[in-house]
């Protein structure tokens, strides 16, 4: 029993199955994670669960203090036992309704507790549902700014968060140049509306889409971060770009998604959900997890590259 | 921090509609109505981001990461003494009926163009409106900000960091984002 035990602690299974789990143009492989405490609750996740690669999880739409969230944000603890996650970007609207000194705890902080007391960070982009003032409040690490881009403690990675509900020209010029002068290979943009969405509630932001969309083409962006509608859905790469509308955190808009969207690769619209995520060199590995603790979709995605 | 002229919202609105394809001037050029209007609402909003900062400085500095608790009451008693110092403010001190013509001069071209319902549905996503809004109070909390796409703002003055336009229903306010008060509002503006 305690040999059974020890080898089970230590070993790694890495179940390769087939490619299969194509996210536009890339192969992929999947794997399974496994050596880690067992937990029969946890999530079974797809990915490679590297050492060296940078985890990360996406959330959006959370902040309701309801059941929901609280069961997604247990799966996030769970999942975190055995994939370490090394930060979270929220992609907007992370308080519904009041925000008194009290529903940051409610809404945040006790859901969230596990991942915070483990030294996850937390980054926010703010959505239409956000007050102003979330930018000063310490856990969501932005600084005091409305918009801003940080370097991923691990791979080359940057993330640019930008405020879809503003977007002053200065900000708009803030992020070409700011793009521009990046040396990351990979850039990640992330924010509330979505360029792209099949949702029938809100969809395409498409005056945003003409504002954002050349600078992210011109400066190689490889993927993009949003929330709005309440699902999860992945579009098909546009201009090389791979979205994620991920505004399925603690909202639901079930049935929202077009049954007919030509731009959706994957959609995911009868439960909550997060997208968490891996990035090794050139790739980057994800998984869409319900509340239930279910894979709904995965896949691997190739950074762009420069022409 | 400095406050853009007129003159220097115009050069950088030429930029901007480089960037966006659309470039829609504050006031046109030649109408000295328009660009009093701009003149009057700059010097208003200058006079207001001075009373605002002094009477910021006289409360406690916020921490570099405070707490939701020190925000809030910050907030709060922020927007109490700019409540006090202008309990004589009346509606209109903003958007005056110049202003107001220029505003709808403005989003009258916007959305008539080819985008305009485009751009008018991303405004009016989420946004039911309230029956009555009142000077100088909080922002209602049971309402989602608007979503102000860059083909509109673009084209107004541009504001200070502490203050922002938003649309609550069909008018237009001056949202202080420090205080979280209700500086100004039109009437419906929206053009149907």
């Amino acid at each position: 029993m305690l040999m059974r035990r020890i080898l089970a602690a230590f070993s790694v299974v890495a179940l390769l199955i087939a490619a299969g789990h194509r996210a536009g143009a890339a192969t992929s492989i999947r794997l399974v994670a496994a050596g880690a405490p067992q937990d029969s609750a946890a999530p079974t996740v797809t990915l490679p669960n590297r050492s060296d690669s940078l985890k990360f999880a996406v959330l959006g739409d959370f902040g309701t203090g309801d059941r929901p969230e609280y069961e997604v944000a247990a799966q996030m603890a769970r999942l975190f036992a055995r994939f370490k996650l090394e930060l979270v970007v929220l992609v907007g609207d992370n308080l519904y309704g009041a925000e008194r000194p009290q529903d940051f705890k409610r809404k945040f902080e006790v859901p969230y507790q596990p991942l915070l007391d483990a030294g996850v960070k937390f980054y926010a982009a703010l959505g239409n549902h956000d007050a102003r003032t979330q930018r000063d409040y310490k856990p969501f690490n932005m600084e005091g700014k409305l918009y801003y881009s940080f370097k991923a403690p691990k791979q080359r990675v940057r993330f640019f968060m930008l405020d879809s509900t503003y977007p002053v020209p200065v900000q708009i010029d803030w992020v070409e140049k700011e793009l521009r002068d990046s040396s990351e290979d990979w850039k990640i943009a992330v924010f509330h509306h979505p360029l792209y969405s099949s949702g029938g509630r809100h969809g395409s932001d498409l005056k945003l889409r003409e504002t954002l969309e050349p600078p992210f083409i011109r400066y190689n962006v490889s993927i993009v971060l949003t929330g709005h509608d309440h699902f999860y859905e992945r579009i098909k790469p546009q201009h090389g770009i791979v979205h994620f509308v991920v505004g399925s955190g603690g909202r639901l808009a079930a049935g929202d998604i077009a049954k007919n969207s030509d731009i959706t690769a994957k959609g995911f619209d009868t439960d909550q959900a997060f997208l968490v995520v891996e990035i090794s060199g050139d790739e980057m590995y994800f998984n869409a997890i319900s509340r239930a603790g279910q894979v709904v979709d995965s896949g691997m995605i190739r950074r762009r590259v420069p022409p | 921090m400095t406050y853009p002229t007129a003159r220097s919202i115009l050069s950088q609105l030429v930029v901007f509609g480089a960037l966006t394809g659309a470039c829609a001037p504050v006031a046109r050029p030649g109408h000295p109505a328009e660009a009093q209007a701009v003149i009057a609402f700059e010097a208003r909003v200058k006079e207001y981001l001075a009373l605002h900062r002094k009477l910021e400085s006289t409360l406690k500095k916020l921490p570099r990461r405070p707490t939701p608790e020190q925000v809030d009451r910050h907030q709060r008693a922020l927007g109490d003494l700019i409540k006090s110092a202008r309990r004589d403010a009346g509606r209109g001190e903003f958007f005056t009926p110049e202003m107001q013509t220029l505003v709808r001069r403005i989003l009258g071209e916007v959305l008539s163009g080819p985008d305009g319902k485009t751009v008018k549905s991303s405004i009016m996503d989420e946004n039911p409106g309230v029956p009555q809004l009142v000077l100088n109070e909080r922002y209602p909390s049971s309402i989602p900000l608007s979503t102000m796409p860059p083909q509109v703002l673009a084209p107004l003055p541009k504001l200070p960091e502490e203050l922002e336009y938003r649309f609550i229903g069909s008018r237009l306010i001056l949202l202080d984002t420090h205080a979280d008060i209700i500086v100004d509002f039109t009437n419906d503006i929206m053009p149907p």
